[in-house]
């Protein structure tokens, strides 16, 4: 790679460091996704993984916070500090991952969509159309059910039924990237289709697809809560089965604030986070937009 | 704008009520039927009402199809039936049946129907009725649905006068005088073409019971009206509702607030949080329930050949009897039940039914002992490996074993951490499979892809369904067809204790053989009982005068075999505040509510006008 | 997902061709007929993926001999091959025979029909005021671009779009219903009617009353997506040189919002509240099973929890058949309304 490709790129980058800083609500979303990430990761090294099993658990079951357990402890006994910390590692892992698949996904039928003409992009775009406008819950809890319940299925569940609008967005670009000059040069020059795809679009298509990602993420997370509380769990501590949990024993009625409210105060710090951060992107990457915010 | 977007408010508003009103046109036109019934006996004093709220919604209106609890509690109210579990021994009783005999051969029983019993529209009921009822179950598949098995040893019935009703059996039947079928009317039911599909969505319902349905708003209530020519003589109050809820906290809520004035088989934690309100009592009673651990014991069919995967160490009793040193049932009371149970050191028939109620006594009980089980095991041969698991005394496979459980139980995801935990302590790895309900009872059931599974068993007054469940015969066929079997059980001793019984017409020779099937279930271990829930309810005091148990001594109000405790209720009577304008309180407050949100929007869009034009003058 | 304004607009251009209406429409009809094939296709696989003998899962908890079974499965046909299956299935469902419930012994369609009143109620209300608040907060926040309402606005829509809709149904039934300390508790517990409903108007007003609850929990959670859209799509026309034009030529500025910028930044708008009705009935399930609202989001859940296949074979094909006529529905009427593809 030559030295002003180099210069270049980071220059780019640089460029977008300093408008996504002019993006206050951005950057707060990114403060808080720090901490969430890093609490996540940490969480095996600051805690005892044995707290999280009933038989070992130290607690009173239900006990309001108090010195040993700051946010108090759930119906067998454990802290609901430290279920936090290790329910937000499989929160986010299914975020994350959910929305990884449904990239993946919905780029590769964006790309392919808008890159290739006549048949092939009809039906690819009836078959984005059709998944754009069935209920993406519904369809999650058929998956689920028909499935089972594990990590592993839930991430799929919930990934393929969200990336219609991700390939919508990119199907969109990569037109527009399409109609450039230096595509046509380039295949002039005996380009394939698979080299316009990669080296020509997807660079071109990456920034709005990581802006659509981090949206995603959000939703996902929001669904894989949904799931859990319709009965579709992922048999995992996280913060949806943790809510599933407080609702089967009766935190609510009971009175046990501190069972029910902080998973819920999380899922949505987190979730707000992702979509703060998302909206940043796309006000920077998009010019379109950049007036409008 | 803003007029746009009220304007088109205003229209999808207008749109859905119009839905709305043609969605509710025909219950609204029952509605008013009924309004003007009310209103032609308006005169009376304010009317007793209790309202029962119940988690889950009726499944059908027909008796021969319904299978919830919340519909056979119901039909049970509705409908008479020939035998009633007695009120304080629950022994048979009589209901519809006045008297019974049976003969020498213990093949034919002879009832006689009660004198002066009359359906709800005047007309008798007559042995007629009863072998109508039977014979439409035995002869109609449709009608089997619910309560097919209880006449499958029927070889006949017939009525041989209006009083006399003679059913033959093919085989002696010591459950005769329990059977869960309500007899319903003949000249109204006759002229159903197809009892399998049919509702019975008519009302006022023609019933013999102490209650009538007069309306059922599908997943909302039931409103049953006392019966005024009911033969014990009509209920105390006026009528009972059934009311749904999808929600059981919000049916706490509820009740809480005065919603509802009764809610039956609660949940541990549920029952909790009824705890320090001075409304309300909490009705913590024994219960009918017996929660147990299934092993597959080496399953097999019917005719003995092998079937399923289940972990050959389970064959083991040994090993079996192990796993039960393991558990914990304390420990599982005070967590999965919130202490709300009684741990088990018997078997499958809980400690309610003390007649038959066996326990483990002394040396035989087992206890919760991580290293008695250890050492079992250790004696046995199956040595612990580096990772600290067995495996089988001729070496290679693990003990590695999966707890299968149902998806969405939570008490049944608790048990199961609580048993990985300890099965890990005595060297086994156990993983939890979460099955819904059709693969459950195909994988314990019929296919035998089990190592472990959860299972309970509502127990009637007459354990012998119960102890059939662990018969040979109940093993699946060849063909992998189900016959009810919850263990794949099949032992000799207790397959001769069982005929035994079956034969055994004198009540306490019958009841020992029971307890030494009990034992032999205990020792032998194919189900391992580990607790037996307690009947958990909650009444408000403020609302419920008094309420009879069945059985009257710390017995179950809601979802026990008799109408006793509904047919018992009164209710608190009212002198000052009726109900009535209670609701119209109710409704007044919601119309001023409305009122001055109208009111609050219409000021508002003023002020927007206004502070709209003085932009204007600008 | 939280939609883009862009790629609403993107969705909207596309239908942007010139073309006649009436052939534009025949067009689109035949696009939906072809999704509602693909619903009916995979519904069919989808559920021949469970594992498991359908004729089994029908009898459980009742004991039936050899020859019942033989026959049941003769009934559901699933002795023939899996082509004649499904000629059969799609014959069936051409007919609304969906089949029978496990559950409640009942025809699927007979099921469905007692539920989808309490459904469309509930989703027509919710999205109603949803799209209204949405569309004047938006309105409101675009025009005074930045400021203090601008601000306060988008961030509560934002934090409230960030809510599992089940939770904070909980939290307002707890609060609201239930009422906690000195809240009294202002709305019903559960249902859209009680046993005690008056008739007449009075009845409208009774089942208002139980809806306020679940309404607001739907239109909480589901109205931001509007809020946004129509606020980033005015202030896109107010940058446009049209409207410069207008306020130039000393036009009154409510004239120039409501005659020329806010028709323009309306269709985007519209055309999301259709693309996300999807969204909108995934949240009405979570709030019915809340708030026990005899819907199909109800009956649904507890198909699941059943399990009851028919039932959710048959609440999935409709929910889906009928989310993909409201969106052909609003493609068409875009295509009629839309003044710049009209004027074309």
């Amino acid at each position: 790679m030559s030295t002003t490709a180099r210069t270049r790129r980071r220059a780019a980058l640089t460029r977008f460091r300093r408008q996504y800083a002019r993006q206050r609500a951005g950057l707060y979303g990114v403060a808080i996704l720090l901490v969430a990430v890093l609490a996540a990761l940490l969480a095996p090294l600051l805690t005892d993984p044995s707290g999280m099993d009933v038989t070992r658990a130290t607690g009173a079951r239900m006990a309001p916070p108090s010195m040993d357990f700051p946010l108090g402890t759930d119906e067998s006994g454990r802290s609901v500090a430290l279920m936090l910390l290790w329910g937000a590692r499989v929160s986010l892992l299914i975020g994350f991952m959910s929305a990884l698949l449904s990239m993946v996904i919905g780029t590769v039928f964006g790309i392919a969509a808008g890159h290739f003409r006549g048949w092939v992009a009809a039906v690819l775009m009836r078959v984005t159309d059709w998944f754009l406008v069935l209920p993406a819950l519904v369809l999650a809890m058929v998956l689920a059910a028909i499935l089972g319940g594990s990590p592993f299925t839930i991430i799929l569940a919930i990934g393929v039924t969200s990336w219609a609008s991700t390939a919508r967005l990119i199907r969109a670009q990569t037109l527009a990237v399409e109609a450039r000059p230096y595509i046509e040069r380039s295949r002039a020059l005996g380009a394939g289709h698979w080299h316009v795809m990669t080296r020509h679009v997807l660079p071109n298509v990456a920034p709005l697809v990581l802006a659509n990602t981090t949206l995603m993420v959000a939703s996902a997370i929001v669904t894989e809560s949904t799931l859990a509380f319709l009965g579709a769990g992922s048999g995992q501590v996280s913060w949806g089965t943790m809510l599933r949990g407080s609702y089967d024993w009766g935190a609510a009625t009971s009175g046990a604030w501190w069972y029910v409210l902080p998973p819920g105060l999380c899922i949505i710090a987190v979730v707000l986070a992702f979509t703060l951060c998302g909206r940043a992107l796309e006000t920077v990457l998009n010019p379109r937009l950049r007036g409008a915010s | 704008m803003v007029r746009t977007g009220t304007r088109l408010a205003a229209l999808s508003l207008a749109l859905s009520m119009a839905t709305l009103l043609v969605a509710h046109a025909s219950p609204s036109a029952a509605r008013t039927s009924q309004t003007s019934q009310t209103a032609q006996g308006a005169p009376q004093a304010e009317k007793r009402i209790v309202r029962l709220g119940a988690t889950q919604s009726m499944d059908s209106m027909n008796p021969f199809l319904a299978v919830r609890v919340v519909s056979t509690s119901i039909h049970r109210w509705m409908y008479g039936f020939l035998t009633v579990p007695d009120s304080k021994t629950l022994k048979p009783g009589p209901d519809l049946a006045e008297s019974w005999e049976t003969s020498p051969d213990k093949l034919t029983w002879t009832f006689t129907m009660r004198a002066g019993a009359t359906w709800s529209d005047g007309k008798p009921v007559t042995a007629q009725d009863a072998a109508w009822t039977f014979n439409k179950i035995m002869t109609d598949d449709g009608a089997k649905t619910a309560n097919g098995p209880a006449v499958e040893n029927f070889d006949t019935v017939t009525a041989s006068d209006d009083r006399t009703l003679v059913i033959k059996t093919k085989k002696p039947q010591a459950s005769m005088l329990e059977l869960p079928i309500p007899i319903m009317p003949k000249h109204v039911w006759e002229s159903v073409p197809d009892i399998g599909t049919y509702e019975n969505e008519v009302y006022p319902a023609v019933g013999s019971g102490p209650y009538i349905a007069v309306e059922h708003k599908k997943n909302a209530y039931v409103r049953l009206k006392a019966n005024p020519s009911y033969w014990r003589g009509a209920p105390a109050i006026d009528e009972l509702h059934v009311i749904f809820y999808e929600n059981p906290e919000a049916a706490i809520a509820g009740l809480k607030k005065g919603d509802i004035d009764w809610i039956g088989r609660l949940q541990g934690p549920q029952f909790e949080a009824l705890a320090g309100d001075a409304n309300i009592t909490q009705w913590n009673t024994q219960g009918r329930r017996a929660a147990y651990l299934q092993f597959n014991p080496g399953a097999a069919t019917a005719d003995g050949e092998p079937i399923g995967d289940g972990h050959p160490a389970l064959k083991d009793v040994r090993v079996r009897q192990a796993i039960h040193h393991a558990i914990d049932k304390k420990t599982l009371v005070e967590q999965a039940q919130n202490g709300l149970a009684v741990p088990a050191d018997g078997s499958i028939i809980p400690p309610m039914y003390q007649e038959f109620f066996w326990k483990a006594e002394g040396e035989a009980a087992v206890t919760f002992d991580l290293a008695e089980a250890n050492r079992i095991l250790d004696e046995a041969g199956y040595a612990k490996g580096a990772d600290g698991i067995r495996t089988m005394p001729e070496g290679g496979r693990k003990l590695e074993m999966r707890f299968s459980i149902h998806t969405d139980e939570p008490v049944e995801d608790k048990i199961a951490q609580y048993l990985t935990g300890w099965l890990k302590d005595i060297g086994i790895q156990l993983t939890t499979r979460r099955l819904d309900s059709n693969k459950f009872t195909e994988e314990t059931g019929s296919t035998a892809l089990y190592d472990i599974a959860i299972s309970g068993w509502s127990v009637n007054p007459d354990p012998e369904e119960i102890l059939a469940t662990h018969l040979c015969s109940r093993r699946p066929t060849a063909s992998g067809e189900g016959g009810g079997t919850e263990s794949f059980f099949c032992d000799k001793e207790f397959e001769r204790l069982y005929q035994e019984q079956l034969v055994e017409l004198d009540r306490p020779a019958r009841v020992k053989l029971i307890k030494q099937m009990q034992e032999r279930l205990y020792t032998e271990a194919p189900v391992v009982a580990i607790y037996y829930p307690n009947n958990l309810e909650g009444y408000r005091k403020d609302r419920i005068a008094s309420i009879t148990p069945i059985p009257e001594d710390n017995g179950i109000l809601y979802g026990g075999s008799s109408y006793w405790p509904v047919y018992t209720l009164r209710a608190v009577e009212r002198a000052a505040a009726p109900a009535g304008s209670g609701s119209g309180i109710g409704t007044a407050v919601v119309v001023g509510v409305v009122v001055v949100l109208v009111l609050g929007a219409g000021g508002f869009l003023l002020m927007r006008r206004r502070r709209v034009s003085a932009d204007d003058r600008e | 997902m939280l939609t883009s304004p862009q790629q609403v607009r993107d969705g909207a251009e596309e239908g942007g061709a010139r073309r006649a209406v009436a052939r534009y429409a025949l067009v689109k009809l035949g696009g939906a007929l072809l999704s509602i094939g693909l619903v009916i296709v995979a519904t069919f696989f989808l559920f021949r993926l469970i594992p498991g003998d359908p004729a089994i899962a029908y009898t459980r908890d009742v004991p039936v001999t050899p020859e019942q079974l033989a026959l049941l499965r003769r009934q559901l046909g699933l002795d023939r091959p899996l082509g004649a299956q499904f000629l059969d299935f799609v014959g069936r469902t051409l007919r609304l025979d969906l089949g029978t419930s496990y559950e409640y012994r009942r025809p699927v369609a007979e099921l469905i029909g007692d539920r989808v009143g309490p459904t469309l109620l509930l989703v027509g209300t919710g999205l109603a005021v949803a799209v209204g608040l949405g569309m004047w907060q938006g309105t409101r926040a675009a025009w005074h671009h930045g400021g203090r309402f601008d601000r306060l606005s988008t961030g509560t829509a934002l934090t409230l779009w960030s809510v599992p809709t089940f939770w904070l149904g909980l939290l307002l039934l707890m609060v609201l219903a239930a009422g906690i300390g000195p809240i009294p508790g202002l709305f019903p517990t559960r249902g859209m009617e009680d046993v005690d409903a008056p008739g007449g108007p009075l009845y409208l007003l009774h089942v208002a009353h139980h809806l306020v609850l679940p309404c607001l929990t739907l239109v909480a959670v589901v109205y931001a997506q509007y809020l946004l859209v129509m606020r980033s799509s005015l202030l896109e026309e107010i940058g446009q040189d049209y409207v410069t034009t207008a306020r130039a030529k000393g036009l009154r500025d409510d004239d120039v919002r409501r005659r020329h910028a806010v028709p323009n930044a309306l269709l985007p708008t519209v055309t999301l509240v259709f693309m996300q009705i999807g969204f909108v009935v995934g949240g009405a399930v979570s709030v019915e099973f809340v708030y026990s609202w005899p819907g199909l989001g109800l009956l649904f859940v507890e198909a699941i929890r059943g399990p009851d296949y028919a039932v959710m074979q048959g609440t999935f094909m409709l929910v889906c058949v009928a989310v993909i006529v409201m969106n052909t529905l609003a493609d068409v009427v875009y295509h009629v309304l839309d003044p710049r593809v009209r004027s074309a």
